[in-house]
């Protein structure tokens, strides 16, 4: 006799309950193998190549500038004279809020200089110092003019502040091999 | 007395099914906010330490140049001289126009190597540059 009888239909189904532990293997493996660089530092713009015979002088008056020389000897020198290097920020930032209402070509110039044997970590810590004078006095205009710090203030309210304390740090021109 | 734990009469289980969506959504996530590209940097070199620093928003205008701690420069993967980045660089500047310069020089190196390599690259006018240096905590 011939079976007729319809088969009943069975459950068919994937099994998936390991699914969760092969996907968090991937995880791992990606969690691991990955390092999520962080690309942080200072940034500058370099002023532009004047080949040394076509260089001008621009008579700068003293008040403007601000000297740094880091020496080969790890000295650190804002105006001739030697200072610590955590200092540098506390000297600087009453002389930027001194030309904060002046204009542009009037504000204050920081000049870096070093000599060729200078050590890296020191000039870095020096360029450090003057970027954070920087940042507190702009945290400093923020709160007056807006009540808010720098890094919370809006596009157009940064520009302004911007601006006003106009940040010029110059690196100078090397010195040519004596 | 009788003390009869109360049970509740709904099914008690936690719904796992759509765990590995979750873990998917995760695994994703790595894949993008990772990059692969690395470089195989073949200088030995430590960052400095700074406070005030910034992260590079646009990583793919990044061109990195390392100096290890004998001196030798590192741009992109090879090891090269003094002469051979301004070449070097003109062609990533004129591909790149606002090409970033990220700078990874060795703490206790001296200033002369980075003096020269930034008239360099001053000279072939990429002028953007970011001193790689980790955050000072």
């Amino acid at each position: 006799m011939v079976n007729l009888k319809k088969k009943k239909k069975r459950g068919a189904s994937i099994p998936d309950a390991g699914m969760s532990d092969i996907v968090f293997l991937l995880l791992l493996f990606f969690l691991v193998s990955t390092t999520i660089d962080v690309d942080t530092g200072i940034g500058l713009a370099l002023p532009e190549y004047i080949p040394p015979e076509e260089q001008e002088q621009v008579p700068i008056s003293k008040d403007r500038m601000a000297a740094i020389l880091v020496n080969e000897n790890g000295d650190v020198l804002l105006d001739k004279k030697i200072i610590a290097i955590p200092q540098i920020k506390e000297n600087l930032i009453p002389r930027i809020e001194s030309k904060l209402d002046l204009p542009k070509n009037k504000k204050l110039i920081v000049s870096i200089k070093t000599d060729r044997k200078t050590n890296y970590n020191l000039y870095i810590q020096t360029l450090d110092q003057v970027r954070l004078a920087y940042a507190v006095v702009k945290d400093r205009v923020g709160n007056n003019l807006y009540g808010r710090d720098y890094g919370d203030l809006g596009d157009e309210e940064e520009k302004a502040v911007r601006d006003k304390v106009y940040e010029i740090i110059s690196i100078a021109e090397p010195e040519a091999i004596k | 007395m009788q003390f009869e734990k109360k049970r509740a009469e709904t099914e008690q289980k936690i719904p796992t099914s759509s765990m590995p969506d979750i873990i998917f959504m995760l695994l994703l996530f790595f894949m993008v906010a990772t990059t692969l590209k690395e470089y195989d940097v073949l200088v030995d070199y430590q960052l400095p330490e700074a406070e005030s620093i910034e992260k590079i928003e646009n990583k793919r205008l990044v061109t990195y140049i390392w100096v290890g701690k004998d001196g030798k420069i590192q741009l992109d993967d090879n090891i090269v001289t003094l002469d051979e980045i301004g070449r070097i660089m003109y062609d990533k500047r004129v591909a790149i126009p606002n090409v970033i310069v990220s700078l990874r020089v060795d703490k206790d190196s001296d200033m002369g190597v980075l003096l020269d390599i930034q008239q360099e690259i001053r000279k072939v006018d990429a002028r953007r540059i970011n001193y790689s240096t980790y955050l000072k905590i």
